[in-house]
């Protein structure tokens, strides 16, 4: 039996980690624990536990960015930094009508092919 | 540690220079600085070349661009290297300079900063220097500089008060010196009724990343500065025609990559370090310094630079500017050459461009108009990144 799975849809996601020395958890990821300085391997992330950054945050930061990079055909993007409840912070886009500064925010992640090279995955902080 | 000053200086006129070679433009430089301190026929002398410069890969396709300075200048085989820190790849370069004579590699050194942006468009320059980025965590999600200013000036604004009228007057004082500036890429002056109170404002100054307007956000410029530092302390420092400013503190420092794991992403550590560790270096305090050319890619920076370097209080700075006391006239003349703002910001450049004013103006060699008064030290920040990798230089007149 051929196992085609690898062909399947695969949700967009974006990854954070944690050290399973000492707990901390960074988003991105890290190459050494600044706590307890373990090292991460980045092809096998051996000792460290890796988890779906998603779900509810809060909004630090925002802007309406007009002049946007080689590659956007829009007219303007938002952006913003967020919270989460773990305490990590992440930047990414915006899609919420009234922008406020400590409004709750749900992150999700969804797949971009607007930069050059190969689609990636953003975080997209829509209304909670 | 040997005592490390500026003989010589040279600096294009900053603008569009896109229809010449990068080599060119940096040789054009150079050979200035060379002119100024009366070397340019000793000029194999010369121990070391370093060439500060961002991203010449990417905007002029071309690599490797110390070899070609020193080949455009006929100066084989001066050794010739190249310093990459972003857009404080001058201000970089110059410390590496300062290294090699103070540690006594070197008696001679050429630094020249240099960038060609503007053979590309600005829809493509845009993308390239968002490349400096954290590449998943920022680069990805679509942000770019202009991005992090602009969310970085909300932030500024909901904590301290800060108005679009407050950035606007910025704009006005920078493009009144800008305008007397003869390298300055805008020799013009503007209003505060034609950018923020007047019926038109909104659409002469429209939002680039709000609340950052066009008139708080520099141009994409092209250009190059050089500087010829000497060993103070060699009997080769009598070769030049022109008495050497010294280089009394000179320092960098690095913050996080990604902008949102600063604990808080107002404060601007790197810059704080740097200067700290420069004013040690050079035994002086904010208090000390007559005039200082701080780096307003985004206007905002130049508001919190001077905060971090100890100039104001935190979230005071916007006051004092207010009241006209970093004005030419004013009590701590800021961004005399006209800033990022009005002069321009051909990134690799940018550093260098700063140190050839401090010297410009402790020499008493600016224009009518824009000359601070008998300057005794002059300080520089020169801000690689969003604020990742910054470095503070404190020249003095002796």
């Amino acid at each position: 039996m051929i196992d085609f799975s690898m062909y399947d849809f695969k949700e967009p996601k974006i990854k954070a980690y944690k050290c399973e020395k000492c707990g901390t958890v960074y988003y991105p990821a890290p190459m050494i624990c600044k706590e307890c300085h373990s090292r991460r391997d980045p092809v096998t992330d051996k000792h460290w536990e890796t988890f779906d950054l998603e779900g509810p945050c809060e909004l630090l930061a925002w802007t309406r960015l007009w002049n946007l990079p080689e590659g956007y055909n829009r007219k303007f993007l938002l952006f913003g930094i967020v919270q989460f409840e773990n305490g990590l912070r992440a930047s990414g886009r915006l899609e919420v009508e009234k922008p406020a500064t400590g409004m709750r925010l749900v992150a999700t992640v969804e797949e971009s092919d607007e930069r050059p090279g190969k689609p990636v995955h953003v975080f997209v902080f829509k209304q909670d | 540690m040997s005592r490390v000053g500026v003989v010589g200086i040279g600096h294009t006129k900053f603008g569009n220079l896109s229809q010449y070679d990068l080599g060119d433009v940096m040789a054009y430089a150079a050979t200035d600085a060379l002119k100024d301190a009366g070397f340019l026929e000793r000029r194999k002398e010369i121990d070391q070349v370093i060439v500060g410069n961002m991203a010449s890969g990417l905007f002029c396709h071309q690599s490797a661009v110390a070899s070609s300075v020193i080949s455009k200048m006929d100066m084989e085989p001066v050794p010739a290297e190249l310093v990459e820190n972003g857009p404080a790849s001058g201000a970089s370069a110059i410390k590496i300079g300062y290294m090699a004579v103070a540690s006594g590699m070197a008696d001679i050194v050429l630094v020249i900063g240099g960038e060609v942006m503007r053979k590309v468009t600005g829809w493509t320059g845009t993308e390239y220097v968002a490349t400096m980025l954290h590449p998943e965590a920022e680069y990805d999600m679509g942000l770019t500089l202009p991005g992090f200013g602009g969310m970085f000036t909300r932030m500024y604004m909901e904590k301290y008060g800060l108005t679009e009228r407050d950035l606007a007057l910025l704009a006005v004082k920078n493009h009144a010196n800008g305008a007397k500036n003869k390298y300055a890429h805008i020799q013009a002056e503007c209003t505060i009724e034609a950018i923020a109170d007047g019926p038109e404002a909104n659409v002469v100054n429209t939002y680039v990343a709000e609340p950052l307007r066009m008139y708080s956000t520099c141009p994409v410029s092209d250009g190059a500065a050089a500087l010829l530092l000497v060993n103070m302390d060699s009997p080769k420092a009598k070769l030049f025609s022109k008495k050497p400013v010294r280089i009394a503190g000179i320092a960098s420092a690095t913050d996080t990559h990604c902008v949102h794991n600063r604990k808080d992403p107002l404060k601007l550590e790197a810059v704080r370090i740097a200067a700290e560790k420069a004013y040690a270096m050079a035994g002086l305090s904010p208090k000390d310094i007559s005039f200082a050319e701080l780096h307003d890619a985004f206007s905002i920076l130049e508001l919190a630079i001077s905060e971090e370097v100890g100039f104001f209080e935190r979230g005071k700075s916007f006051l004092a500017v207010r009241k006209g006391e970093t004005a030419i006239d004013g009590r701590l003349p800021i961004n005399t050459s006209g800033g990022l703002k009005s002069k321009g910001h051909p990134v690799g450049a940018t550093g260098t461009s700063q140190a050839v004013e401090l010297v410009r103006q402790l020499r008493g060699e600016a224009e009518l108009g824009r000359q601070v008064t008998d300057p005794k030290y002059g300080m520089a920040v020169n801000f690689g990144g969003f604020g990742n990798n910054v470095v503070a230089m404190i020249f003095a007149k002796d």
